[in-house]
């Protein structure tokens, strides 16, 4: 990448060199560039230091382990602990990824190398239809349709199929499972789309190879595509799992906005982010509470960060394997 | 890779089973687009009146709700100025990653908290510009207009950058090296041969962050808060599409509901409008 | 559906008889000052949902009347304490009177609590198969949101109302999921009448509820009961009028069971004892057989001097005209929308407070 060293050494002017008048653009250019990129990395770091500034109190309060591990969330006592919204945030998003995840490699698969030629372009559409669809717009929806029409099949399967962990007892409209199933819904499109991205990239000889070694379709997916694309698929995965956590609107919806964690996947819970969501209008003059939010907001983030750490070390180690 | 052994009944019926699962799940992946469309149109399009669009939301308990007139001039202008900050920036930050920064240690560091910024959750941006800006006064008031564009660009920055950086490096290196040895220097080859070889994608990526940050709730609802009234001045509370839908969801009043469904609607077409003219703009310079 | 037609009927007599009011009005007004700074502009405020309802028909009738716009921005009272005090609002609103602390939290100045209107939570419910008029008391109520009472034929129901055929589904709970003025009503009134309650969630803006699901704003309740059948929830009346809501006969303190309507609601704001600061509470504080136990006042807050808050005189100016408007004109459209207007003893004080609010020392008065 060292091309801007292409100009000639020694003395005098030879015909490579460029004028120096327009080596100045170059390095304004240059220096621009790398001052934006500067500028992105101080945003970050006083984004970070604010957040951590603002969540002080918070944590000096009650202590870091015990705020994020404790369950009490308790507004009217000034007692912050967070763990009923940390637990509602990832089972949401555990249940977003169980569904989302499957069907959204399954579609891409199907789109890339299964459905005719003909199809593929409309069926890529309209599976990016869902992404233009807006959080606020699933909330809606889930509010007026999943959540009445879901009901009885949801207490049906409360009631037979009560021998699973989690499942049983009287089911509440508003849930995390429909919040879940909602999140599926939006990671959707991000998880297939990158997936399909990925799978353009396997090289035509792969599938040729293993088609000409007399592979089934199915077998020229396994043997071919998948490998080559699995960093890739983990990387989706990964960023639909970030974009499920921190999803806010959708969910403070459908959440139910209880912050007690539930006993089974039918009850109402709380995720960090509807909770900063419903109550940063009304901490503004009560500072524990604000922090706690903030520190909320902190939680947030560092789960963010390691599922970004986590994307990092699989798709080296998918690099490694491809 | 092993030679197969000749095409077994098992193996058939296996391919033919796993064929029908991803054709099946694709059918699955559909089925929410399809309600989701049928309830946008049907309820939507019943609320849907010329005065809907022309009239301000009313805020009255009896009567007329109005319309959505203040949240479409909000959300348009908003987005604007979002996108006015956050493209130039982005793709300039695309254009150090990948023209300069390369495998660099301080290139990767700020691949990295791009990385994360792209993590964050919208109502963080919210939470931040609240503490940083609106609680500060900033420019005088409290919550503003401005104040909404600047976290959503926050919001949009990392994915303008993100995108354009995967499609500037997939322009290849020899059009590039090509020009240099022209002779051409460096901030031509990017002006004249990396950027418009880009275009189409830059368009996709920018297009793609401004349809997400058009339909984004959580960093307006406290930075430019939910008005009624229409506004032009950026430093005033400002409303938004789908703040004003937020706000009418789980109103128990059916014309409220009605609003937001129409609300939604509107929203929905906005963000399909731009992503096809996205669509068309790169199917074009394909051609070119 | 019926009610709701009588009171959209009744919405358009008053308009008609407050066109005709406000024709006069004007007329004065023109007479007098011709000031143009106050008119027109707009003012921003935020907080209860309690009396959004009210607020919103007079921030639409108030903007014809003056041209000023009324941005109020219903977050509930919790939000609306935390944005006056933050001093991102105007003017905020609250149900239930600042707390001491909350008090001490406002540097920006000397808070004043203008009551407007009175207005009674209703306890709302949507089962089928139960009509309104469910006949319920403080401790029932409470056992109902402490989770206790988990079918809608439970024995302690029962009890209550001898004779009526109670469904046998599951009573689903909902409350409020924001800091709200209608929460620390309602759950003062069920602390005083359950002991159990108030050893165990007390009362608050917000409490920790032992069960249900949270909602935003009445209105949020309001839609949550709605949509699911077997829940309760506590609303104000025109937000359970507006949905045609069941609402229950609750029981006051001279033991009769009392429908919350405007009389009932007028009941409970007669007797009371109001301090200088105007930081009363109504909840079962009347012993009037015909008061509704869970009504009560709900308040404007601005500072004593908007202008040393930060609020340009202008501003300021149109705050009073608002307040002016929200005591004057205002106590006439509140009827219409089932609010009780303030007893004659207490709007004259509410009054006095209005006309003490000055800018930078200097008094405002009303353009």
């Amino acid at each position: 990448m060292e091309a801007g060293a292409v100009t000639a050494t020694g003395g005098g002017r030879s015909i490579l060199e460029r004028p120096p008048l327009s080596r100045l653009p170059d390095r304004l250019l240059r220096w621009g560039l790398t001052a934006l990129a500067a500028g992105v990395l101080a945003l970050i770091a006083y984004f970070f230091l604010r957040l951590y500034n603002d969540a002080h109190p918070a944590f000096a309060r009650f202590g870091v382990l015990d705020f994020v591990f404790r369950n009490n969330w308790d507004v009217s006592q000034e007692v912050f602990h967070a763990l009923p919204l940390v637990v509602g945030t990832l089972i949401t998003s555990v249940i977003a990824l169980a569904i989302g995840v499957p069907v959204a490699v399954a579609t891409a698969l199907y789109v890339t190398e299964l459905c005719p030629p003909r199809f593929r372009g409309p069926l890529t559409l309209m599976v990016e239809l869902l992404a233009a669809v807006p959080s606020v717009v699933y909330g809606l929806w889930g509010f007026f349709f999943l959540v009445p029409k879901l009901r009885p099949a949801e207490q049906w399967f409360s009631d037979n199929l009560g021998f699973l962990p989690f499942v049983g007892g009287p089911v509440a409209g508003p849930s995390y499972f429909i919040a879940g199933l909602i999140l599926a819904i939006m990671i959707l499109p991000i998880v297939s789309a990158i997936s399909r991205e990925v799978m353009a990239t396997v090289p035509a000889e792969h599938r040729e190879a293993a088609l000409a070694l007399g592979a089934t379709r199915w077998e020229m997916i396994r043997m071919a595509v998948l490998p080559y694309s699995r960093a890739g698929i983990a990387g989706a995965a990964m960023l639909g799992l970030g974009r499920a956590i921190g999803e806010t609107i959708a969910v403070t919806i459908v959440i139910g906005n209880a912050p007690t964690i539930g006993h089974q996947i039918f009850d109402q819970g709380y995720t960090l982010a509807a909770v900063i969501a419903n109550e940063f209008g009304e901490a503004a003059s009560v500072p524990i509470h604000r922090a706690a939010l903030i520190a909320a907001a902190l939680v947030l983030f560092v789960l963010t960060l390691v599922v970004n750490l986590a994307a990092r070390y699989f798709v080296r180690r998918g690099e490694r394997i491809g | 890779m092993t030679m197969l052994v000749p095409l077994s009944a098992r193996r058939r019926r296996t391919d033919r089973i796993a064929r029908a699962t991803l054709a099946a799940a694709t059918g699955l992946a559909l089925v929410p687009l399809a309600l989701i469309l049928y309830y946008l149109l049907k309820k939507g399009l019943g609320a849907w009146s010329v005065s809907f669009f022309t009239e301000d939301p009313s805020g009255r308990f009896f009567g007329s709700a109005g319309g959505i007139r203040s949240a479409i001039l909000g959300t348009v202008e908003m987005v604007a100025l979002a996108t006015a900050v956050a493209v130039p920036v982005g793709i300039g930050i695309a254009l150090y990653l990948v023209e300069y920064g390369g495998g660099s240690r301080f290139a990767q560091v700020v691949r990295y908290f791009v990385d994360v910024m792209t993590g964050v959750p919208s109502i963080v941006f919210g939470l931040f510009v609240y503490i940083t800006l609106v609680l500060a006064g900033t420019g005088g008031g409290s919550f503003a207009g401005w104040k909404g564009s600047i976290a959503l660009a926050l919001l949009m920055l990392p994915i303008v950058t993100r995108s354009a950086e995967v499609v500037l490096n997939l322009v290849p290196n020899s059009l590039r090296e090509a020009a240099l040895a022209l002779g051409a220097p460096r901030w031509r080859v990017m002006a004249r041969v990396v950027l418009p070889t880009a275009l189409p994608g830059l368009m996709t990526g920018t297009l793609l962050a401004v349809a997400r940050a058009a339909g984004e709730t959580a960093p307006l609802l406290f930075t430019a808060t939910v008005v009624q009234g229409m506004t032009l001045n950026l430093n005033a509370p400002m409303n938004s599409l789908p703040a004003q839908i937020f706000k009418d969801v789980g109103q128990a009043q059916d014309r409220l509901v009605q609003r937001a469904w129409g609300a939604a609607l509107t929203l929905v077409l906005m963000i399909l409008v731009l992503t096809t003219i996205a669509r068309l703009v790169q199917r074009r310079s394909r051609l070119a | 559906m019926r009610r709701t037609r009588t009171i959209t009927a009744l919405a358009a007599a008053g308009a008609l008889a407050l066109g005709a009011a406000a024709c006069g009005s004007s007329d004065k007004g023109g007479g007098g000052s011709s000031t143009t700074g106050p008119k027109g502009g707009t003012i921003s405020g935020a907080g209860a949902t309690f009396p959004q309802p009210v607020y919103e028909e007079w921030a639409s009738r108030f903007k014809d009347q003056f041209g000023t716009t009324v941005n109020y921005n219903p977050i509930g009272s919790g939000g609306g304490i935390a944005q006056f005090t933050a001093g991102t609002v105007d003017f905020g609103a609250t149900d239930s009177a600042m707390k001491p602390e909350e008090l001490a939290a406002a540097t920006k100045g000397k808070p004043v609590h203008v009551p407007t209107v009175f207005g009674a939570i209703t306890v709302s419910y949507n089962v089928s198969g139960l009509d309104k008029g469910l006949k319920l008391d403080g401790k029932t109520i409470a056992d109902l949101f402490l989770g206790k009472i988990k079918k809608w034929d439970d024995p302690a129901i029962k009890a209550l109302n001898p004779g009526t055929k109670l469904p046998g589904s599951n009573v689903t709970i909902v409350h409020r999921s924001d800091e709200s003025g209608t929460t620390k009503l309602f759950t003062s009134f069920l602390e005083e009448s359950n002991p159990e309650w108030k050893s165990k969630v007390g009362s608050d803006k917000t409490v920790k509820w032992p069960t249900g699901t949270g909602a935003k704003g009445n209105d949020g309740v309001a839609g949550a009961v709605k949509q699911t059948d077997g829940a309760v929830g506590y609303v104000e009346e025109a937000y359970a009028l507006q949905n045609n809501f069941a609402t229950a006969d609750v029981k006051n303190k001279a033991g009769q069971f009392v429908a919350p309507t405007l009389q009932s609601t007028s009941a409970a704001g007669e007797g009371l004892q109001i301090p200088p600061d105007l930081r009363f509470s109504a909840i079962n504080a009347s012993a009037n057989p015909k008061a509704y136990p869970i009504a009560s006042a709900t308040f404007l807050l601005v500072y004593q001097d908007m202008c040393k808050a930060g609020v340009s005189k202008d501003k300021a100016q149109r705050v009073v005209n608002w307040l002016n408007y929200a005591e004057g004109d205002g106590q006439k459209v509140a009827p219409e929308l089932q609010y009780a207007p303030l007893p004659a003893q207490l709007h004259q004080l509410a009054q006095a407070k209005v006309d003490g609010l000055v800018c930078n020392g200097a008094p405002l008065k009303g353009a």
